[in-house]
């Protein structure tokens, strides 16, 4: 499984604070095209981070079984 | 007394100079720490005024105090908590026209502001001064934290590079008082840290915290090696020609004429000739300028004009000093004015 956390304004987009997926070989920027499909993430800006480390959108990279990958928008109140 | 600052740490403290940037939620948790810990010199940076919605998460402020600035009201509850502290009360909107003078002043520089283009702004003004940022933000029940540009250390662009995002601020989104506590305390600890030099800076790492359930993530950033920020790039973004006046014609502006869209201000007094009344019109003495600003609208057009055109021009500078957006000077002044309007206008 890989385990998706979503934080601030994508949480609310998702109605969830986490999910899991069933682990399939996909790459990080496929995982993030189908979740903007499910969700239509559409102007929302975030940063992503997989295991803990925030890396380029653009990473070539194709997720492991125990990935955690977070959705990080940044957030704006004070 | 904490051995790990002892009188060494008390003195650093009493030298560092921070400026707070924003005076809301997150600004009236971390002021009464960092004055009560013996910060030498604190500035804050508000324009906005104390509004009865602000009152449940702006806890320094007073019911009696509605309608007076944030940032002096800021100032007096400092002064109150710990007389040593010199405070300066900024009631000017931070811009890019003067970030980077306000920067340079100060040691650090804590973001407390509700508004992404803003935290961009001190980003980049943190990276022409080369001056650590301490940012905290909040989205409802989450908060996030972090210290950008800490020893060359990554920054707020590092993290979030598209610049276009949008994210809403706490009145829009809706806000408990306490999580803006939260991070507020978490900020004003790392600005403690950093002047006394103990424990582990949060550079490289942001901090999310959820009050909901108290977890707590911490997420590792690079520094991103594609920016670049100096002064050049940063008066280009930010559009500073530092104290250019855009000068008109009258005869460029001729059509403008009782136009209620702009204004044609008039700073001469009010017994000097060629008397010049548009539909449009205002006259203010330069001398009352300043005391009467307020008759003025900031986001109009504004044509300016005196006799020759060496008064309006002071006006005009101290208009955008002001943040005046549309300022104009009228080349040549009421002179030139009078004898272009005989030309064209007298048969």
């Amino acid at each position: 499984m890989i385990e998706i956390k979503y934080f601030g304004a994508v949480a609310e987009k998702t109605k969830c604070e986490f999910e899991k997926i069933p682990f399939s070989e996909v790459s990080l920027q496929e995982l993030l095209q189908d979740l903007d499909e499910k969700y239509q993430f559409e102007s929302l800006s975030f940063s992503v981070a997989i295991n803990q480390k925030i890396v380029p959108k653009a990473t070539q990279y194709i997720l492991q079984t125990t990935d955690i990958v977070a959705l990080l928008p940044p957030f704006a109140g004070g | 007394m904490l051995t790990e600052i002892g009188d060494k740490g008390q003195l650093k403290l009493s030298k560092a100079k921070v400026l707070i940037v924003g005076a809301g939620g997150l600004g009236a948790a971390i002021l009464p720490y960092l004055a009560g810990a013996g910060v030498g010199e604190i500035g804050i940076v508000d324009h906005d005024c104390i509004e009865i919605s602000n009152l449940h998460r702006q806890v320094i402020y007073k019911s009696s105090a509605l309608g007076k600035y944030k940032a002096e009201e800021a100032k007096s509850m400092i002064s109150e908590l710990n007389p040593s502290v010199k405070v300066n009360a900024i009631t000017e909107k931070l811009s890019g026209k003067n970030a980077i003078t306000l920067f340079e002043k100060y040691t650090i520089i804590v973001d407390a502001t509700d508004n992404i283009s803003i935290k961009y702004l001190i980003n980049d003004a943190c990276l022409v001064t080369n001056k650590p940022m301490v940012y905290g933000s909040v989205f409802r029940f989450q908060g996030q934290v972090s210290v950008f540009n800490y020893q060359n250390g990554p920054t707020y662009r590092c993290l979030y590079p598209d610049e276009k995002s949008t994210a809403t601020n706490c009145e829009d989104a809706g806000v408990i008082g306490t999580s803006v506590g939260i991070i507020g305390m978490l900020q004003a600890n790392e600005v403690i840290k950093m002047i006394v030099e103990t424990g582990t800076v949060l550079t490289g790492k942001i901090v999310v915290y959820n009050i909901l359930n108290n977890e707590q993530q911490k997420y590792d950033f690079d520094k991103s090696d594609v920016l670049l920020m100096n002064k050049e790039i940063f008066d280009k973004k930010y559009g500073i020609e530092e104290n250019q006046i855009e000068e008109v014609n009258f005869e460029s502006v001729l059509d403008e004429i009782n136009d209620v869209e702009v204004l044609f201000l008039d700073v001469r007094n009010e017994v000097e000739f060629p008397k010049i009344n548009f539909k449009n019109g205002i006259q203010i003495p330069l001398m009352n300028l300043e005391n009467e600003m307020e008759k003025l609208d900031k986001s109009q057009t504004i044509y300016v004009f005196c006799q020759s055109g060496i008064r309006s021009k002071i006006a005009a500078q101290l208009l955008q000093k002001h943040q005046f957006k549309n300022i104009k000077n009228i080349v040549g002044g009421a002179f030139a004015m009078k004898q272009l309007l005989q030309e064209k206008f007298t048969i």
